[in-house]
């Protein structure tokens, strides 16, 4: 006889009994359970192996065995169970995936791979998967994201303070440029409020602060800023940001297997996806600017100033900290100043038009 | 609630119960990692095998007076009713876009059908979950989950947070006075003043500290690079603070059948166990996540314990009856957790 330390459950009441499972080795499919009920005099089991149900072996986790009437026998002996099925020859031999989780190598290449897996989801698959909703699905794309200017005005913005004949002039300025991209459906809005900024919303509202523009000295940086926020129409950056950062969501829901997981923890890493997210698309905001400009016939070094207005407007609010720190280009919505500037800088011909 | 405690406490038999942690950080690594490479591998299909064994792991880890927990789920029905809250998810989606007025009262029944599907998902998650072979149980009303999803948080609002802690209450009283352990029902005797209170010294500490930060940062301009840093170490500690008190007063007000439990999570041991998992997750872009899991369980359990009066050995199991895991993946696919 061979047996098995353990403990079994009836599964009606929560009294724990001390059991042992025994087997000859001769027929180990014949099991019985010994139960110490205290007091009484021993019960038996008399049952069968292909009657018993054996979970799966898991890390260090004790061994559980299922009987009918959701009994349930739990032994820490997992050499005694293993030796046992592979005597009996039991289908039930727990295997594979216990091997795999507790072999290095396993291990060393699922890390590997999933890492590579994950990067390249978030790198290509995502981005590529939302530029393709937001282009070819343009039904789903067009969707209402609740972007319309009214809720900006009821909250953030106030009326702009700029003169009738400002605003007339710059709408004026830009008509011929905006013209030329009536299918954004765009239109040229002034308000106060937030700081030196402008911002495109889905629909095709582009709004221009007035602190952006008492900041500029020639109306062409300006429009170096419309051609910038064309480019994010163009792009249909908010409606891809939108799609890809839902994705990042379920990717990270996926991995992490659920959603209580603590969301600090979890928001850390997608609230940095979604900021290198944001970078690209200034970035290539930017490009469309630049290109736009040139053939135009606006002189790049325009952007260029308008940036560095910017930035000396950023320097001067936040004394020059963290200059350029690598922390703090990781947690921005857009690329670092300096490395816009230079771009528009290289674009230059070198005669000017 | 006076009268209850101080019998508790003059009472001579009340044995103090542990929990335990068994897990091990690197050891659930190695089941974390391997099933979700299978899961990236196989499309997602293979996801609730690795949901299980990671719960399994969870669980199976957690002891109660050296007897440990189960999770007792299977994978092939969870994986039905995913596909069947992905599809309807897609089909959603579909109506919508093709008629935004059928999208409009569709989103319109699936916010009166969240409720429904909570409850089922609690008593999915409860009737999977067992120690000593007795599984847990959930019952709660259709009207008592509506009122605390929806009616009490807005009346949390439009009392300008008076009645806050009042839904925090309500949404406890559900969680607890609907779940069983068997035949045994939990209870719990928090009361409005208990949250109130806790609600009042946050707002104080933010008040008396917040604001002379904020005061000081505008007078002296040399500390603008200073004054927001504090306000977020500020922000941290209040955190902190509130996730420990809230967690302490639930076990203090929880009780099943005549046992009562007892937490003593302290702001400096649970700002440790944030603050290195924060930064350990993200120095290794995620990858420490299931041992910071760990870390955190093995924080909780170490603070807390169930006094006994009397045997556990008595806990009778309740009837079967039929229960799907439908409402527990509504819940992950239309993301409302509890």
């Amino acid at each position: 006889m061979t047996v098995i330390e353990g403990h079994f459950l009836d599964g009606l009441s929560s009294k724990r009994i001390a059991a042992r499972l025994a087997f000859s080795p001769q027929q180990p499919q014949l099991v019985t359970l010994h139960l110490d009920h205290q007091a009484d005099t021993p019960t038996r089991i008399e049952t069968q192996l292909k009657d018993l149900r054996i979970h799966s072996r898991l890390g260090s986790t004790p061994r559980e065995i299922a009987l009918a009437d959701k009994q349930l026998f739990i032994t820490d002996d997992h050499q005694a169970i293993e030796s046992w099925l592979k005597l009996a020859k039991s289908k039930q031999r727990s295997g594979w995936l216990h091997k795999l989780e507790n072999s290095l190598p396993t291990i060393c290449f699922a890390t590997l791979a999933t890492a590579v897996a994950l990067w390249a989801c978030f790198t290509f698959g995502i981005p590529a998967a939302a530029n393709f909703i937001a282009f070819k699905l343009p039904e789903f794309a067009q969707k209402k994201l609740a972007s319309s200017l009214v809720l900006l005005d009821k909250t953030i913005f106030q009326p702009s303070e700029l003169s009738a004949e400002r605003q007339l002039a710059l709408l004026e300025l830009s008509q011929p440029i905006l013209a030329n991209y009536s299918e954004l459906n765009p239109k040229i809005y002034f308000r106060s409020g937030m700081g030196a900024n402008a911002l495109a919303l889905p629909n095709g509202e582009i709004v221009f602060t007035d602190a952006l523009v008492n900041l500029v000295e020639d109306d062409k940086e300006l429009l170096a800023v419309l051609f910038h926020e064309l480019g994010h129409l163009q792009g249909r950056h908010i409606i891809r940001r939108v799609l890809q950062d839902s994705m990042v969501t379920l990717v990270v829901i996926i991995a992490t297997g659920d959603i209580d997981t603590l969301d600090l923890l979890t928001g850390l890493p997608t609230l940095i996806l979604d900021l290198s997210y944001s970078r690209d698309f200034e970035t290539e905001a930017d490009d469309f600017a630049l290109h736009a400009m040139h053939q135009h016939g606006i002189h790049p070094q325009y952007f260029a100033t308008v940036m560095q207005r910017f930035a000396q407007l950023d320097n001067n609010s936040k004394k020059q900290r963290a200059k350029d720190k690598p922390l703090r280009d990781i947690l921005s919505t857009h690329p670092p100043t300096s490395e816009r500037i230079q771009k528009a800088q290289q674009h230059a011909p070198t005669t000017a038009p | 609630m006076e009268a209850n405690s101080s019998a508790a406490a003059n009472a001579p038999a009340a044995k103090a119960c542990n929990f335990k942690f068994r897990g091990d950080g690197s050891e659930y690594f190695k089941i974390w990692i391997v099933n979700l490479l299978l899961s990236i591998i196989t499309l997602g299909i293979y996801s609730p095998w690795a949901k299980v064994r990671n719960n399994r792991y969870l669980y199976s880890n957690l002891y109660l007076d050296n007897n440990n927990f189960r999770y007792l789920a299977e994978p092939i029905p969870i994986l039905k009713s995913r596909i069947i809250a992905v599809l309807a998810f897609v089909a959603y989606t579909f109506i919508s876009q093709q008629d935004p007025s059928a999208g409009l009262v569709l989103a319109l029944a699936l916010t009166l059908a969240i409720p429904f599907f909570v409850n089922k998902a609690l008593a999915f998650n409860h009737r999977m979950s067992a120690y000593k072979n007795i599984q847990f149980r959930f019952k709660a009303s259709y009207g008592e989950a509506f009122m605390v999803f929806y009616i009490w948080p807005l009346l949390g609002i439009l009392s300008l947070g008076i009645l806050y802690p009042m839904a925090i209450l309500k949404m406890n009283q559900y969680l607890v006075k609907n779940s069983a352990y068997g035949t045994t029902a939990f209870n719990f005797d928090a009361t409005y003043k208990d949250y109130g209170v806790l609600f009042l010294i946050m707002i104080g500490v933010g008040i008396t500290i917040g604001l002379p930060l904020w005061g000081i940062s505008l007078l002296f301009a040399s500390l603008n690079f200073v004054a927001p840093v504090l306000m977020m170490a500020l922000y941290f500690i209040l955190f902190t603070y509130f996730y420990a008190e809230v967690t302490n007063l639930f076990y203090r007000s929880l009780s099943l059948g005549r046992h009562r439990f007892k937490a003593q999570l302290t702001l400096p041991g649970l700002a440790r166990v944030f603050i290195i998992n924060a930064v350990l997750t993200v120095l290794t872009l995620g990858l420490y996540l299931p041992a910071a899991k760990v870390r955190m369980t093995k924080y909780l359990c170490d603070n807390l314990c169930l006094q006994a009066h009397g045997s556990l050995d008595n806990f009778i199991a309740a009837e079967n009856d039929s229960i799907t895991a439908l409402g527990d993946q509504f819940g992950e696919v239309f993301d409302f957790g509890v």
